[in-house]
């Protein structure tokens, strides 16, 4: 709980000091204390304790409902469940480390984790996961390093999601193709491939005229072949430009976790981007202006307008759990790398430095860690778990639901993903890039502007 | 001047202010241009009713449908917790509605009260008290308007939290209870408008302050202070970020920041729009209630009276 | 200082002076009174002046404090004494946020005024109608969130009746919140919509308080509608409209919730308010000292704003006739 009141530069006066005095004191009031909870007690001090928890995703939440369940049956710890919706769930718990209010348990998402790690509000629980001889092999690879920080660990794997492309099966049906033949396709950056092809041919204007035939009106387009979601023009592009760049011979980064440059300014990342951009001119992707002035694509692709969206399958219960427009996943085409890919995220749960049930906090993560809690996840096919028995088991359910997620799985199967990049600055990161890809996508910027950018964000890890 | 022709003044109801005219062409337009803004103001309403009333898997296909598409009650049932909320959106825990339209009730009562009534007395002070530095301390009351709210929020989560008063009534009333800016400059402005010979002769006849201020300025400022009470009533109502914030658990957990189960919980999957639209409309039902009730009585009063 | 709205019988009209000078000398002219009522002021303010000082100035002094700081939170406290504001000056995120706001706030104070203006005339001369009242405030019963939320699904490219309409008359679809020129324009209207009816209400009890003795003279003197309201109307209801102007001004100033909702800033920079600004700094990059400082400038900027408007508006005095 220290806190430094840093070098006084020049002379200062008196009601200066009493104003750094009073910051100073409110700073003291603010920073949760760092706990080094090592009380050491034993499994049967922690019956009867009551730990809280906290997550966002209201479709997993019967699955936690009954881990925390069957959890109190096996330890006699109470898990109490607090759901927030996204947008409350980050305020309320940023106030709450501020405040010393924060739950002893959360769902933690790579966006905030190294920025909670570095505010010291994460407990690291490498200790008792070594004493706890967890099998980190379990889970699908690559998931468990992500929650490392400068060797201290403050999280287990949850779940994980990839990519597909989600497709109106009239529409490709209508235009003369096979579900086999969607699971081969492949893009280039000179013509697009087999891919550009598909689009251009589930492309229609508003005269009826197809993407790839003469008269074609680019301006008045009433299907675009490809969706386009705003939320995926940004410094991932997980479910926009990621599929394409990453099967480019492209990677964001030179490491993650710990990214300390990035490759932005890479003429394959811009290659990409740039036939990525030129779907827009040609008229075969929804334009970026539309894609902001909707809430999401799905809503144009039931209502007809996109024959196919690419997407997470976190969004599986919204385009396969409908049953207007009949839909199936593809993977994600081919590059010019000779393989597809995905970015490759988790989720984890995290124990709150400042909690004062650190045991139990512990014991219940551990369960969310273990196949106990993940296969129960798995039973009610919303996400995949990180543990790969899990992840069969949540296959087969989604399979006897009748939705067909290997578009999803193998990306996994093919060892085709690739991991986020976790760094320092990361908001930053996010408002350069995002305001360039903006810009370029709008027609605006240029190559260079891009270029520009990526400098820009390589500046702040110097 | 005006008693001496009483032919010409026959009627002094404001409908017959308009000087009269062969055709009232003048009039029909002035109905015309409130009919558009009454009908824009309206409308947003009926496309929340339109959509509360249909189902969601059905609104991206029946985009241009100016009715409900796939007309059913049930997002009223979740609101109301009689069903549960779903997926795609919604949460998953079932709505204690009643519970959360109590707690909203109690914690706007307070806060209009404590609000009106406190800022009430500093406007009078504002207004008709004379006293040095008095315009320089209205200034400084009147810049808390500017402070950008996410200066107040943390810090006064943490002095609440110091009090030990998170989650209860106090949490959610205690910033709003004494005053805002608003209100007090509000009630200022009208309160200058009162004469001062009614002061004059109370004070002749022996009465304090106290006495003037209960006894004269109050009753002579109904409507104000009415208007400033529905106005204040409807603003904490609505409130959502600071209740969020402080009052989460159940027993005094407030309507507004209870439906915001309908909006996006997932960054990923968009709100239950029928159910939000359905909760929009109750939350918004006890108000408009309200406003029906006070607003006749300040038709009724209509005519502010700082003389007689 | 202070003077009445209606006319004494006593003095004439535009004696700015206390109305008791010069008149009928048959009364003292200040009773009991001390020449400061200083006691009873303080005794009326202090509950208020306690809500003040608790919940606005207290955190108020910190966050001034807090902009000549590198404070992030969690961590120590630098004083780093006036980097922050050095840094906003060069900042061309801020200029953009200043720059953006101000086209915000103009297009909808103009609008927004203008409507409530008229609305409440026509209110005043048309109907006592408790139901067309309670429709125009109908729009301020609803949540900020939800307003924007519901707007985004009326304006939503594919699936929102807007477009839908337009393309009924053969408009090509608009996008109204993607597109970096209508983007502001769309949440100032959103926010007309919002606020006007509540506008409109203020500026009615505003109304009230002009004599009906005043509109019978003129009317009487052949005076149209027109000459009426800007003779009559406008300048009597100067405090009112003061408030409602400063008021409105400072709430423009702070828009947020629209941009939360719908653009989130973009596209690009084209909807980046400054107190979106604010908030991103705040709570995505914790970078509190800086965000501090930002709101300190915005402080200064809106007190000076009302300064000025008060002071055109001579916001405490009242004309007579």
């Amino acid at each position: 709980m220290k806190h430094t009141l840093g070098t006084m530069r020049g002379r200062i006066g008196r009601r200066s000091i009493a104003l750094i005095a009073t910051a100073a004191a409110a700073a003291l009031a603010f920073t949760g204390c760092s706990a080094s909870n090592t009380s050491g007690s034993s499994n049967a001090d922690l019956k009867g304790q009551t730990i809280s928890y906290w997550l966002w995703d209201t479709n997993q939440q019967p699955a936690y409902q009954q881990c925390a369940a069957d959890f109190t049956k096996k330890t006699g710890i109470n898990v109490k469940i607090s759901q927030y919706g996204w947008a409350d769930y980050w305020t309320k718990l940023t106030t709450g480390f501020a405040s010393g209010t924060a739950p002893d348990t959360f769902a933690d998402h790579l966006n905030y984790f190294l920025q909670f790690e570095g505010q010291g509000q994460l407990l690291d629980i490498t200790k008792q996961v070594k004493s706890a001889n967890i099998d980190l092999a379990q889970y699908q690879p690559g998931l468990a390093d992500l929650w490392v920080k400068d060797g201290k660990r403050y999280g287990l794997p949850k779940d994980f999601d990839t990519v597909g492309v989600f497709y109106n099966e009239d529409m490709i049906k209508a235009a003369g193709y096979t579900d086999a033949q969607m699971k081969t396709l492949e893009w280039n950056t000179n013509d697009g491939g087999s891919y550009e092809k598909l689009l251009a041919k589930l492309t229609i204007d508003k005269n009826g005229v197809h993407g790839d035939q003469p008269g074609f009106d680019k301006n008045n387009v009433a299907v675009y072949g490809l969706g386009l979601s705003s939320a995926a023009v940004d410094a991932v592009g997980q479910q926009g430009w990621a599929p394409y760049a990453l099967s480019n011979d492209w990677n964001y980064g030179n490491k993650t976790p710990g990214t300390t440059k990035f490759n932005y300014g890479d003429s394959k990342f811009t290659g990409a981007l740039t036939w990525w951009r030129s779907l827009i001119q040609k008229g075969y992707m929804e334009p970026l202006p539309q894609a902001l002035s909707e809430t999401d694509p799905s809503t144009g692709y039931l209502g007809g307008k996109y024959a196919m969206v690419t997407d997470g399958d976190w969004m599986n219960t919204t385009y396969l759990g409908q049953d207007k427009v009949p839909t199936k996943v593809a993977p994600t085409p081919v590059g010019p790398s000779g393989k597809r890919a995905s970015v490759f995220n988790g989720l984890s749960d995290g124990i709150w430095s400042g909690t004062k049930h650190a045991d139990a906090a512990f014991q219940w993560v551990k369960y969310l860690g273990s196949s106990d809690c993940q296969d129960v996840v798995a039973s009610k096919a919303v996400v995949f778990p990180a543990i790969k028995t899990a992840t069969a088991k949540a296959v087969e359910q989604f399979k006897a639901k009748g939705w067909d997620v290997s578009g999803f799985t193998v990306q996994v199967d093919d060892k085709t993903t690739k991991l986020l990049p976790i760094a320092d600055h990361w908001s930053d990161v996010q408002s350069i890039m995002t305001a360039a890809l903006q810009s370029y996508l709008s027609g605006k910027g240029t190559v260079d502007d891009i270029v520009k950018a990526g400098d820009q964000v390589n500046a702040l890890y110097k | 001047m005006s008693a001496l022709t009483p032919t010409r003044t026959a009627s002094t109801s404001p409908a017959t202010r308009i000087r009269r005219r062969p055709i009232p062409i003048g009039k029909m337009i002035a109905w015309a241009a409130l009919l558009v803004v009454m009908l824009v103001s309206l409308f947003p309403f009926y496309w929340m009713l339109r959509t509360a009333l249909s189902t969601n898997a059905d609104l991206p296909t029946g985009a241009g449908n100016l009715l409900p598409v796939g007309l059913s009650i049930s997002s009223f049932e979740r609101v109301l917790g009689i069903t549960q909320p779903t997926g795609t959106g919604g949460s998953t825990a079932s709505l204690n509605f009643w519970l959360y339209l109590r707690n909203s009730i109690i914690t706007s009562t307070l806060i209009t009260a404590g609000q009106v009534f406190f800022s009430a007395m500093a406007a009078y002070a504002f207004a008709r008290l004379r006293w040095p530095g008095r315009e320089q301390a209205f200034f400084i009351f009147l810049t808390a308007l500017m402070i950008p709210p996410i200066f107040i929020t943390l810090p006064n989560f943490i002095l609440i939290k110091n009090l030990g008063l998170l989650n209860t009534y106090a949490a959610i009333v205690l910033p709003y209870f004494f005053m805002t800016p608003f209100a007090i400059f509000f009630l200022r402005q009208f309160f200058l408008g009162i004469s001062r010979e009614v002061e004059e002769s109370a004070m002749l006849d022996g009465a304090g302050h106290a006495r003037i201020f209960f006894r004269l300025i109050l009753p002579m400022s109904r409507t104000p202070i009415l208007t400033l009470a529905m106005l204040t009533y409807i603003t904490a109502w609505s409130d959502y970020f600071w209740p969020l914030l402080v009052g989460s658990d159940d027993n005094v957990r407030v309507l507004t920041v209870a439906l915001g189960i309908f909006q996006a919980q997932t960054p990923q999957t968009g709100p239950d729009w029928s159910g939000l639209m359905a909760a929009t409309l109750i939350a918004a039902l006890p108000i408009l209630i309200l406003f029906l009730v006070i607003g006749r009585k300040v038709v009724e009063n209509i005519g502010y009276s700082g003389i007689k | 200082m202070t003077t009445t709205l209606r006319p004494s019988p006593r003095t004439k009209p535009g004696n700015r002076s206390r109305p008791d000078k010069g008149s009928t000398p048959a009364r003292k002219r200040s009773v009991r009174r001390p020449r400061t009522d200083l006691r009873a002021a303080l005794i009326f303010i202090t509950p208020a002046a306690v809500g003040f000082i608790a919940f606005f100035l207290v955190p108020a002094v910190l966050g001034i404090g807090y902009s000549f700081t590198d404070y992030r939170v969690f961590g120590p406290v630098n004083f780093v004494g006036l980097d922050n504001y050095a840094a906003l000056f060069q900042d061309p995120l801020f200029w953009n946020a200043l720059g953006v706001t101000l086209e915000y706030v103009v297009i909808n104070i103009v609008v927004q005024t203008v409507l409530a203006v008229g609305v409440a005339v026509l209110m005043h001369r048309l109907t006592r109608s408790i139901v067309v009242r309670g429709i125009i405030l109908l729009p301020y019963l609803v949540a900020n969130v939800v307003v924007a939320l519901v707007w985004f699904w009326i304006f939503d490219y594919s699936s929102g009746i807007a477009n839908q309409v337009l393309a009924f008359f053969g408009v090509h679809p608009v996008s109204f919140f993607g597109s970096d020129v209508f983007a502001i324009p769309t949440i100032a209207l959103v926010n007309v919509w919002r606020f006007m009816g509540y506008t409109a209400l203020l500026i009615f009890a505003g109304l009230q308080t002009i004599p009906k003795e005043y509109y019978e003279a003129a009317s009487l003197d052949g005076a149209t509608e027109n000459r009426m309201f800007w003779g009559i109307t406008l300048p009597l209801l100067r405090p009112v409209l003061a408030l409602v102007l400063v008021i409105s001004v400072v709430g423009s100033f702070q828009i947020f919730d629209t941009v939360a909702v719908t653009t989130k800033g973009g596209p690009v920079n084209a909807t980046r308010v400054i107190y979106y600004y604010i908030y991103e700094l705040a709570f995505e990059k914790f970078k509190f000292g800086y965000a501090s400082a930002i709101s300190v400038v915005l402080l200064v900027i809106l007190a000076a704003i009302s300064l000025i408007q008060l002071r055109i508006l001579r916001a405490d005095k009242s004309d007579l006739g």
